[in-house]
């Protein structure tokens, strides 16, 4: 790591100064001089593989109130984005209510991970591409003007939504907020603004292809709320991967239906590791809809989840996996 | 060298949150808990913009360490693994480095009773914290339930992970002593072992978690 | 003194009367290791001490040029040195070298320097090598000689007898060594005439091969320290680059250096398991016997040869064969040992062959392999692994499981042969005092078998002691000389040196109580920490009462290797089963068995580890493991543990490990065999589950989906 000046406000307000009073023209997302810390366990890699250099980190852990994970009384739920993993996938209500987000947090990295880095983190990670990874390729998302993922090995990038570059988006809790509604709440010197989650993602050819989100640069996600799930609503995360220990997945489904007479009268279905998005599959929703639970209407949804898909030469494997994972998913939501 | 904290002292000064904590009683084991407490105490808005902490270059920080202060000097970078191997006299080396980036398990300590890899930690943000290393679970002489049990079934072969995987299940065994099977494997599943002892960490797991539940030690 | 006939040579008692081998013993450095207080090469912290760090050349081949100057300007930074320039030979060649106060100065000076890089043509796999025009990576060309073993006319004449003929191209990957520890030295000197280089190494002696030449001293000079070792699986001998780069600034600087490699050092330029390209052809008579084969292999081993076990094939019999084995160059580093050289890749290529022709005639893959085996322990074995993992109930025997609900459960078998004799080399020191402490000290070193325990259980044996009673001292190059640990020799050489010193001290005490007991030297027994007449209840010594007749000089004797103690040449037969989700390409191995023979078991629990820990990395090769290296870019794609994946808990099924306890013979070394057959019985396992056949490791789920016929 490079060594850099470690600031820690205890405000908001004095984050959000310093962001805004940095060195003009310098990004955050590539090689900018300035970096937001919080539990750290994407961006010290990211430091120690020399991805990003920054002069000056600016430490959210000092900030009171940024970890707080409440039910309203509506039952609307509100995660602080310092919120642990750990703390998510344990608290009780979450697992009660809102189960597929507590399966998305538990199937997260590691535990000592999970015990340190946070909601926030977990969303604003950047991708594991390992031509991203790797210091000496400057790839499109590092300002270079390729994506070698695209004619590499490219076995575990998109094949929804690629190009011009072709990362996934390695969140596990970004396809279970999607799927979940959820909001997110950024701030910046002008005060809040909130966004729906499905889009704070942003595809490489929506805004700039060095980010994945529409978070500004003096702007901090401080939280993310899931409104109350509608009435019968019942959700799961399944997460593929190669190794079931300790991995980012191949590819994930975050699936949630309502019954209501024996027929499935709402569904949302988002899948992860397959786009450079959480991966919102309106189709499959749609094929689910008005259908009852079993084999026909999984197949179909499946089908749904990847039409369009554009594998490159070596993630074709993708399609039938997502196939199959949604398939699963759905059974297993049968059987509980 | 060229140290430029603002605030002088790079550590908690009397009205610092951490410090305040400790007068108000409110460090709890849980780093989750004292944060979400101090939520309503200072509040977001709480300190003027200008007064920030700032560090850089070598700085003495204090840290509790297995229960006891520790001054040692790190700069911002310094990670806590590095702070405990390379930094501390004596140094405290039972946690290995091993890949430096958070995905083996071998640097496995405490902060707060949590597990953590210790390499993916900048020291300097864990003052105030509790740390806890292999070396404060026992001693050779006074082994750890745990650690006697992963003697007893030979969960150790050249070593260089042993550490990592008994804190790690420790931290599981803490959180439910009557973990079983399946709640030990996923309480270590982000520890590597090469030499292939994963069977008799989980035989000596299991015998420490049915003792622990027991109510022994 | 009178002339004596030499005490006659030691022979291991009869098992049922052993007290302390052929036991579970749990290891005597236990304590240390699960305390985190062992101190390995990576622990070793001098005062004054500096890090040090090398650099790596990011591409396969490349001319570079180098500017150290701006390192040297770093703050901190007290060394820094060139290790090479010009033309590299290998992905990740060492280049230069730097040490400082700290590991974040040395990680600064590193970057300081100026590595100017012009690209060269290169070949890091197969393809890009045996290319027309492709570039040399091998000194004469990128494809070796071919050895050639059996004529390829019989050979092909007993296939087109055949009645079911199998043909198919089996490959696998480069694997890494991924030793926890990563290669590296504590290089301890400060001028003058002695030195101490501590060192991560399978040979305490092989140390002082190299160091004291880089130091210019004498090898009597430097004193090599090996405490513990965290993981080498044949990757560890002598200093490499790194000891040497080390020792260069230790000698410039005068200040004790320590050097281990980073982790993605250790990935690109620490050694790994030569890859393998396998393509076989066989055939089998109907009534499932094998009768020619036909096999051209290619190693890939970097810039070296890599390994293959050549001559015959693979343990199985055939009426005639020919096997054609050559090399093909990279421009990747040179394969090294690794637990079992070739033999994983030649296993896994003929077990599969094996399967698939049994599956082609129909019949049962385990008897079709035990008509196959010559050697009766084989079958033996067989049968023992297949009883435990439930075969005789299980009910696809020769086709695969007829699939519920998209999920097919499968077993499969492989066996394996290794050598795992000893030989000359080991000398031990066994010494009594008066106080009653018994120490056996040599020179040896551990790497993680557990060989401080045998050394003391065997003197504890022999002396009718406790195992705490006896200490032993290893890991120090002033001890009595050892050989290095390779090929699973060190047990077979190692315990009957121990043996036979301890037997020739317990001769020599026998003699000096004899005479103070007034008892018949031969009717002297040793036993539960006393020794008595046994046929006089009456004259006994405790322990500590026969020690104290030792004058303070104690009592000592040096044990020397003696052959008829060990034996060579061990067994082994594995078996999987595993659960294929045919939707998703999901394989769980849900549990392995393996029978091992191994002559006399010294530690019957360490033994099981070893099995264990065999089966564990076969599941991981099998499984997960694959060296990524872009042939675009020639960037080391999984350098990192994260990405390179091993096997972690959840990975890991259930485990059998079983002794075989009629093998009657001393003792052999089985640690490489136990590594040997796991991929293959898990690949035969995931064919019989659901149909699909895999021949290209690692087994992933794009393979699966693949072998199924989902993949587009």
């Amino acid at each position: 790591m490079k060594a850099f000046t470690l600031k820690n406000p205890t405000s908001l307000a004095q984050a959000i100064e310093i962001l805004g009073a940095r060195t003009q023209g310098a990004a955050r997302g590539s090689h900018g001089k300035l970096q937001v810390l919080a539990g750290g366990q994407d961006l010290l890699t990211e430091m120690k593989e020399h991805l990003v250099e920054p002069e000056v980190l600016v430490n959210l852990k000092g900030i009171g109130g940024l970890d707080a994970i409440q039910f309203d009384a509506q039952g609307a739920l509100s995660i602080g984005a310092l919120a642990t993993l750990t703390s998510l996938e344990e608290h009780e209500g979450v697992r009660s209510k809102l189960p597929m987000l507590a399966e998305a947090a538990r199937s997260i990295a590691s535990p000592q991970i999970r015990s340190v880095g946070t909601v926030g983190g977990n969303l604003c990670q950047r991708p594991r591409c390992w031509y991203y990874r790797n210091e000496h390729a400057k790839c499109l998302k590092k300002g270079g003007s390729e994506c070698f993922s695209y004619s590499g090995l490219n076995k575990y990038n998109a094949i929804l939504g690629g190009g011009p570059s072709y990362i996934v988006h390695p969140s596990d809790l970004a396809p279970a907020l999607v799927a979940l509604e959820a909001r997110a709440t950024l701030r910046g010197p002008a005060g809040e603004r909130e966004v729906p989650l499905e889009r704070f993602f942003t595809l490489p050819t929506e805004g700039s292809v060095l980010r994945e989100n529409v978070l500004a640069e003096d702007e901090i996600l401080v939280r993310v709320t899931v409104p109350a799930p509608a009435a019968g609503m019942r959700g799961t995360y399944l997460k593929f991967k190669e190794r079931g220990s300790f991995d980012f997945a191949l590819a994930s489904v975050a699936v949630g239906v309502a019954i209501e007479g024996g027929k499935i009268s709402k569904a949302r279905l988002v899948l992860g590791g397959v786009a450079p998005i959480p991966w919102r599959a309106p189709e499959a929703e749609a094929a689910l809809v008005g259908q009852a639970m079993g084999d026909t209407a999984w197949k179909a949804a499946g089908e749904a989840a990847v039409r369009g898909a554009e594998p490159l030469a070596h993630n074709a494997y993708k399609v039938p996996l997502a196939k199959g994972l949604v398939f699963r998913a759905l059974q297993s939501l049968s059987r509980a | 060298m060229s140290r430029t904290s603002k605030t002088g002292d790079p550590n908690p000064s009397p009205l610092s949150r951490r410090n305040f904590l400790k007068g108000a009683g409110g460090v709890a084991t849980g780093g989750v808990i004292a944060q979400g407490l101090l939520a309503g105490t200072l509040g977001e808005e709480g300190a003027a913009a200008g007064d920030v902490e700032e560090l850089s270059g070598e700085v003495e920080i204090a840290l509790e360490i297995n229960g006891e202060p520790r001054k040692v000097k790190v700069e911002p970078r310094t990670t806590l693994l590095g702070a405990l191997r390379d930094r501390l006299e004596p140094p405290l080396t039972g946690a290995k480095l091993v890949c430096d980036r958070g995905q083996c398990g071998a640097c496995t300590v405490h902060v707060d009773g949590r597990p953590a890899y210790a390499c993916m930690l900048l020291a300097v943000d864990l003052r105030g914290r509790k740390i806890r290393t292999i070396e404060g679970l026992g001693s050779p002489a006074a082994l750890a339930p745990l650690q006697a049990s992963f003697w007893k079934h030979d969960a150790s072969m050249c070593g260089f992970c042993t550490p990592g995987f008994v804190m790690a299940i420790q931290a599981c065994l803490e959180k439910n002593p009557r973990a079983g099977l399946a709640e030990i494997r996923a309480g270590c599943a982000g520890n590597a072992c090469r030499c292939g002892t994963q069977p008799q960490i989980f035989a000596a797991a299991l015998e420490a978690a049915t003792q622990l539940s027991k109510g022994g030690k | 003194m009178a002339e004596r006939k030499p005490p006659s040579a030691a022979a291991w008692p009869p098992r049922a009367e052993l007290t302390v081998l052929n036991h579970d013993l749990p290891r005597v450095d236990g304590p240390a290791k699960v305390s985190g207080r062992a101190r390995y090469t990576h622990d070793v912290r001098l005062p004054g001490m500096l890090y040090a760090r090398v650099l790596c050349c990011p591409l396969p081949c490349a001319e570079v040029t180098l500017d150290l100057a701006p390192a040297r300007k770093i703050p901190g930074v007290e060394g820094v040195i060139e290790l090479m320039t010009g033309k590299t030979g290998y992905l990740g060649q060492p280049v230069a070298a730097v040490a400082a106060r700290t590991p974040e100065q040395a990680e600064d000076g590193l970057r300081a320097i100026v590595l100017t890089l012009v690209p060269k043509p290169w070949a890091v796999d197969h393809a890009q090598a045996t290319a027309e025009g492709a570039p040399k990576a091998g000194r004469n060309g990128n494809v070796s000689k071919e050895n050639v073993a059996g004529d390829a006319k019989d050979a092909e004449a007993a296939i087109a007898g055949a009645d079911a003929v199998v043909e198919a191209t089996y490959t696998l990957p480069v694997q890494h060594h991924a030793c926890l520890e990563t290669h590296g030295v504590v290089v301890d000197y400060r001028g003058g005439d002695q030195a101490t280089v501590y060192c991560s190494t399978q040979g305490t002696f092989t140390v002082l091969d190299d160091a004291p030449g880089e130091l210019g001293l004498k090898s009597s000079q430097v004193t090599a320290i090996v405490d513990h070792m965290g993981g080498g699986f044949g990757s560890k001998f002598g200093i490499g680059i790194e000891g040497k780069a080390a020792c260069m600034l230790s000698k410039q600087l005068g200040k004790p250096v320590h050097l281990m490699f980073d982790r993605a050092d250790e990935f690109v330029t620490a050694g790994n398991r030569s890859g393998s390209r396998q393509t076989l052809r066989a055939g089998a008579s109907r009534d499932g016997k094998l009768l020619g084969f036909v096999g051209d292999v290619t190693k890939l081993g970097g810039t070296g040869g890599g390994s293959f076990p050549g001559g015959r094939p693979y343990i199985y019999s055939f009426e005639k064969s020919c096997v054609r084995v050559r090399s093909v160059y990279t421009h990747t580093d040179s394969a090294r040992a690794m637990r079992a050289p070739g033999h994983p890749q030649a296993s896994f290529a003929m077990e599969s062959l094996v399967d698939e022709l049994a599956a082609k005639l129909a019949i049962d893959p385990l008897e079709f392999r035990k008509r196959n085996l010559k050697d009766p322990v084989y079958r033996r074995h067989l049968d023992a692994v297949a009883r435990e993992i439930g075969w005789p109930d299980h009910p696809n025997k020769t086709a695969p499981a007829a699939l519920a609900d998209g999920i097919g459960v499968g077993i499969g078998f492989a066996v394996s042969t290794w050598g795992g004799g000893g030989g000359d080399g080991c000398e031990v020191d066994v010494r009594i005092d008066r106080d009653g402490s018994v120490v056996a000290s040599v020179g040896t070193q551990d790497l993680g078998t557990g060989v401080r325990t045998y050394v003391a259980a065997i003197v504890a044996e022999e002396f009718g002691l406790p195992l705490d009673a006896v200490v032993a001292r290893i890991g120090d190059s002033r001890l009595a000389s050892a050989t290095p640990s390779g090929g699973s020799t060190t047990t077979a050489s190692l315990a009957p040196s121990v043996k036979n010193g301890a037997a020739k001290l317990r001769g020599m005490f026998a003699e000096r109580l004899a005479k103070t007991m007034g008892v018949d030297e031969a009717r002297l027994r040793f036993a539960g920490g006393r020794v008595a007449d046994e046929q006089d209840a009456k004259k006994s010594l405790s322990w500590q009462q026969a020690c104290a007749v030792l004058g303070q000089e104690g009592l000592s004797a040096r044990g020397t290797h003696q052959s008829d103690l060990a034996a060579n040449g061990i067994h082994g037969a594995q078996a999987a089963k595993v659960r294929v989700d045919t939707l998703t390409g999901r394989i769980e191995v849900l549990k392995m068995v393996c029978m091992q023979d191994c002559g006399l078991p010294l530690n019957r629990m360490a033994i099981r580890s070893q099995i264990q820990g065999g089966m564990v990395q076969a599941l991981s090769y099998g499984l997960l493991e694959e060296r990524v290296i872009d042939p675009q870019s020639g960037w080391a794609l999984n350098a990192n543990l994260e990405d390179y994946k091993i096997a972690h808990p959840l990975e890991i099924p259930e485990m059998v490990a079983l002794v075989d306890d009629e093998d009657a013979r001393g003792v052999i070394g089985l640690a490489e065999a136990t590594v040997i057959p796991g991929h293959g019985a898990i690949a035969n396992a995931v064919f019989n589950a659901c149909g699909a056949r895999i021949r290209d490791l690692p087994m992933t789920p794009d393979k699966v989906l693949a072998a199924l016929g989902k993949v587009g």
